[in-house]
């Protein structure tokens, strides 16, 4: 049976096609998930914490962690945890680059800068875990430059604490509905594109007459 | 099934991105005008697919569709999937833009496989060998895959073998799934839709 483009079978199976691949949407904004690997690393105190994880949320769990430094030397390396987690002490004070490998070809990296790691007095109290109430700021001793610099250090952590989680939940989202159809409108403007274009060849050369029925198309 | 970006050599990023061109001209040249639609909702149906997640030991899933692609579009299924690849890069942030070539080849080209080995075959008249043939076709689609990612990790210092295993093993349920969806859709298009079946063989 030869296909017959603008008839009417043939937009009924379209549409029957289209309108499954619609009706799987709902199904996914449910349970958005994927795999492109994730890794974000953030100064708490004297250490510097990754966390890798999959598009989706799940865990990079047992992942290689190399840390370079500007020059692109590697500085150390080491293994996610269970949690995805992996923290180490600040090898030295430049930009370091945090490079995470998770299996079967996913790789990500993050860089932390070395003005994230200024002298941090009061490293040891901090919890890891971002508890942004239990760090303490002293009290304003105005004569020393740099104690005021480790304040405000100090009171940006705490501020921009609740910013940096909120970054670093937006990034397990999966994609958005916006993103998912926009790429379906995308492609189906494509195939647009591609008949206009079919439909122009044919009026101006009129050869090819292959086909029946085909005339009609990208009207 | 995509590589991230940073994660192979330049050559073996050459030699995809050149195998991917090849296969999207031929695809492009054998694309006949009245696929065009077909060609444009499949190759939505591979972008969407590969967010249906299937949760697997370390790393994570997803469904691919390629055999179903190559089942329905033959060679067509290159340029198909390389839009898909695309976006998928663009919007998702799956793979990344230089491993372009080698994750389009990584997909298509087992759909190209399976198409000659089982979706030739498929005859309308006995439909039950039709099914089977096409869960053949989703299956082996993902394997053929899984092994292709695998040699492309193989000049990245991680044995071929190992990762080979990994992938294959990792991917066992996603052959299944799409061998099912495939052998499915198969079934439905041949009661509904018989004449779509009929594009990719016709010369």
């Amino acid at each position: 049976m030869r296909l017959d483009p603008g008839g009417e079978d043939f937009h009924r199976g379209v549409a029957v096609l289209v309108f499954s691949v619609i009706l799987i949407l709902p199904l996914l904004t449910t349970r958005a998930m994927a795999h492109k690997v994730n890794v974000f690393g953030w100064v708490e105190g004297d250490r510097v914490f990754v966390e890798g994880y999959f598009r989706g949320g799940k865990k990079a769990k047992d992942s290689l962690v190399e840390v370079f430094n500007e020059a692109g030397v590697k500085l150390l390396e080491g293994r996610t945890d269970e949690t995805g987690r992996f923290s180490f002490k600040i090898p030295e004070k430049t930009d370091v680059r945090i490079v995470l490998t998770a299996s079967m070809g996913h790789k990500n990296d993050f860089i932390v800068s070395a003005s994230d790691f200024r002298e941090s007095p009061s490293k040891s109290s901090r919890t890891p875990w971002v508890s942004a109430e239990s760090r303490t700021v002293s009290a304003p001793t105005l004569e020393d430059p740099s104690r005021l610099e480790t304040m405000i250090e100090q009171t940006m952590d705490r501020k921009l604490a609740p910013v940096i989680q909120l970054i670093r939940d937006s990034k397990k989202e999966g994609p958005t509905v916006a993103e998912i159809i926009g790429g379906i409108g995308y492609i189906f403007g494509l195939v647009g594109v591609a008949m206009y274009f079919n439909s122009r060849k044919k009026r101006s050369g009129g050869q090819r007459a292959a086909g029946s029925g085909q005339q009609d198309m990208g009207n | 099934m995509h590589i991230s970006e940073g994660v192979l050599s330049a050559p073996v990023l050459l030699t995809g991105a050149v195998l991917t061109a090849t296969g999207v001209a031929v695809g492009l040249k054998k694309m006949k005008n009245e696929q065009l639609p077909l060609v444009g909702v499949l190759s939505s149906a591979f972008f969407v697919s590969s967010l249906i997640h299937i949760p697997v030991g370390p790393s994570a899933v997803h469904l691919v569709l390629n055999g179903l692609l190559g089942l329905l579009l033959g060679w067509v299924a290159f340029p198909a999937i390389l839009v898909g690849v695309s976006l998928q890069a663009l919007i998702f942030q799956f793979g990344g833009l230089t491993t372009l070539g080698v994750n389009t080849f990584n997909m298509a080209m087992p759909a190209i496989l399976c198409y000659y080995l089982f979706a030739r075959h498929i005859s309308q008249d006995h439909p039950g060998v039709a099914m089977v043939l096409a869960f053949g076709c989703g299956f082996v689609a993902i394997l053929l895959s899984a092994i292709l990612v695998a040699l492309s990790l193989i000049f990245t210092g991680e044995s071929f073998v190992a990762a080979a295993k990994l992938l294959v093993v990792a991917h066992l349920p996603v052959m299944v799934v799409e061998a099912v969806v495939s052998a499915l859709s198969l079934g439905f298009l041949m009661k509904v839709r018989p004449e779509i079946l009929g594009v990719p063989h016709a010369t």
